[in-house]
């Protein structure tokens, strides 16, 4: 190892610095080190239950590099396997999604069953096998960690890591708040979306969580919500943001802000209120009844969510879930699905899937004018006269040691919080991005000494 | 004057101003082949084979009813405030396959297929949209238009931008 990761990281916080080395985005090396060791040496997020809903159900997904297949059993019980035949390692399942009892390998018929297990070596008796083969096993190997909450699913091609429980920690009770918003749970809306961009994987990481680039990046979005609202019509897809004051200039007091949990994940979120804008105004009164006040406000509010490494959870504007798939220092791709609560009405559906497209689509008027920024940093992150990035730094000196009273109406604590007017835009919510990420590299320094 | 229903040659005809319309970014020239009401649909795919079909339970990569949807489209690629949509991508339309699938007196139905090759300046990249086109057209005040266009895009990974203009 040549590259001296914790030098890419200038964390001082006793004297207010946090700096990024903008090498963390385009260093193969680095790239090559996160792969092994983010992706592929803790728990990353591999999808949801309801992908797998009835017995031999499975679907397909990655961690890091590594083909994964999810796998629900005769029992009903899920399994997550490396995705690749013992024989020769081709691909078994090779769908995204459907239900087989057996798995029968595409190029040599070595067939398992939906548990994994062995069911057949094509001639096997004739195949003059030495015993040590013939005693060994030859099922699919497990992910050595596999782990669910909630209906969302993490696994980890690393044994050593803690509990999903503690991993989560407690950013787990804002996937409370994604989860607990129906009584029938969370779906995924048919229809995926795939796409990617020439840029690292941070900036998408990155993205999520950064009010400041609201107002610069989407203004054309804003001014066309105006021009909808100044013509109305039924047929005028409407948004929660026409209305919130969580980025206005006019706006006063405390408008979001953000937390930072342990092991990387973060929230940032802006105040909206109750809006006839949400798809969700119609079960408002049900979910205050069920929930709370508090709850039932957090739900409504925009919420952005990063479980790292990969897993972010959009709630602005629709609703989205996104998996965040590294293929190149300078390439990712993203897989993306709306995210919507069960037994919904139809209008209410209805009405999150146009507001969907409008903003999250690769097609849409929202996002690609956040992924064409993010290829124009990295191409911006070849100048390294000054190497040190310096969006790290807005709420320096907001940022508070705990959670505050918003959060612990909804039982949730955070190592730091931010509350935040409509212009403060806190950066500091990164810095546990790049904690959590020197955390998993530390093997890789270990060894690197 | 009785009114013919529409010619393979002028349905091709119809098709081909479209993409000039679009290639050149005349894109008043062509909300104007558009009716008021006109549909204008991108499915996404539900899986590797099966494109989306109900627009209101599953998603689409673009769906809008009426023509004031394409003309936020356009408002927005010409508003100087998305940093998507300047500089303007250099696209080719190239349609072929044209067929009449159904031609009455007011209404036709018109089945094509496309590729559009683009070319990304900043980026200095190219790549290709490619897909089939159903277009329904309707006789208004004498002249055919768009009532619908669906775009059914066979290569649905995005490289990180697909526009009204590159499909």
């Amino acid at each position: 190892m040549t590259v001296d990761l914790a030098a890419l990281i200038d964390d001082r916080p006793d004297e207010g610095v946090f700096r990024v080395d903008r090498a963390i985005f385009t260093d193969p090396e680095v790239f090559a080190l996160e792969m092994r060791h983010v992706f592929e040496g803790g728990w990353v997020f591999l999808g949801l239950e309801s992908q797998a809903p009835g017995p031999h159900d499975f679907f397909t997904t990655a961690a890091g590099r590594v083909p994964v297949l999810v796998s629900r059993d005769g029992d009903g019980r899920l399994r997550a396997f490396v995705n690749s035949c013992p024989h020769k390692g081709a691909q078994l399942a090779q769908i995204q999604s459907g239900n087989a009892r057996l798995h029968v390998c595409p190029y040599h018929s070595w067939t398992f069953d939906s548990a994994g297990s062995n069911r057949g070596i094509k001639w096997q008796r004739a195949g003059c096998y030495s015993e040590a083969f013939t005693g060994a096993s030859h099922d699919l190997a497990p992910l050595p960690r596999f782990e669910g909450y909630r209906g969302f699913l993490f696994g980890s091609l690393n044994p050593d890591v803690p509990a999903l429980a503690e991993h989560l920690g407690e950013a787990a009770r804002f996937l409370d708040l994604v989860v607990g918003q129906p009584e029938e749970g969370i779906e995924l809306v048919p229809g995926a979306v795939t796409f990617t961009y020439d840029a690292n994987w941070k900036l998408q990481l990155e993205n999520c969580s950064d009010a400041y680039h609201f107002t610069s990046a989407h203004p054309s979005y804003i001014r066309v919500l105006e021009r909808r609202q100044q013509a109305g019509g039924p047929a005028a897809v409407r948004s929660i943001w026409e209305q919130s004051q969580a980025w206005s200039e006019e706006s006063e007091g405390v408008q979001g802000g953000s937390y930072s949990f342990a092991n990387g994940h973060v929230l940032n979120w802006g105040r909206i209120g109750i809006s006839e804008t949400h798809p969700l105004f119609e079960q408002a009164g049900a979910l205050g009844a069920r929930h709370g006040e508090a709850a039932r406000d957090w739900i409504f509010n925009m919420r952005n969510l990063t479980i790292f490494p990969n897993l972010q959870v959009a709630e602005n504007a629709s609703s989205q879930l996104r998996i965040i798939q590294p293929l190149a220092p300078g390439r990712t791709l993203m897989r993306t699905w709306c995210l919507a609560p069960r037994g919904e009405s139809a209008e209410a559906r209805r009405l999150r899937i146009r507001q969907y497209e409008d903003f999250f689509n690769p097609s849409g008027m929202a996002t690609p004018d956040d992924t064409v920024a993010y290829e124009s940093c990295q191409r911006g992150f070849a100048g390294r006269v000054d190497p040190w990035l310096q969006g790290y730094a807005r709420g320096a000196m907001a940022s508070q040691e705990g959670g505050n009273a918003l959060s612990a109406a909804i039982g949730a604590g955070a190592e730091r919080s931010v509350l935040a007017d409509s212009q403060l835009c806190d950066e500091t919510l990164y810095h546990s991005y790049y904690r959590a990420w020197l955390q998993r590299m530390a093997p890789a320094m270990a060894r690197g000494a | 004057m009785t009114v013919q229903p529409i010619s393979r040659a002028d349905a091709e005809a119809l098709l081909y101003r479209e993409a000039e319309l679009l290639d050149e970014g005349d894109w008043d020239g062509w909300l104007a082949m558009y009716t008021a009401d006109a549909l204008f649909w991108m499915p996404a795919w539900r899986d590797e084979e099966t494109p989306t079909a109900d627009p209101d339970r599953e998603l689409s990569l673009i769906y809008y009813s009426g023509r004031a949807g394409l003309e936020d489209r356009v408002y927005r690629a010409r508003s100087g405030q998305s940093v998507a949509s300047r500089p303007r991508p250099r696209c080719l339309h190239c349609i072929s396959n044209v067929r009449v699938i159904s031609a009455g007196a007011a209404e036709a139905e018109v089945a094509s297929a496309f590729v559009v090759h683009l070319h990304d300046v900043r980026a200095a990249r190219t790549h290709q949209f490619f897909g089939r086109y159903r277009h329904t057209l309707r006789l208004e005040d004498g002249g055919w238009r768009i009532a619908a266009k669906k775009i059914l895009l066979l290569n649905d990974t995005i490289p990180t931008v697909v526009d009204f203009y590159s499909i």
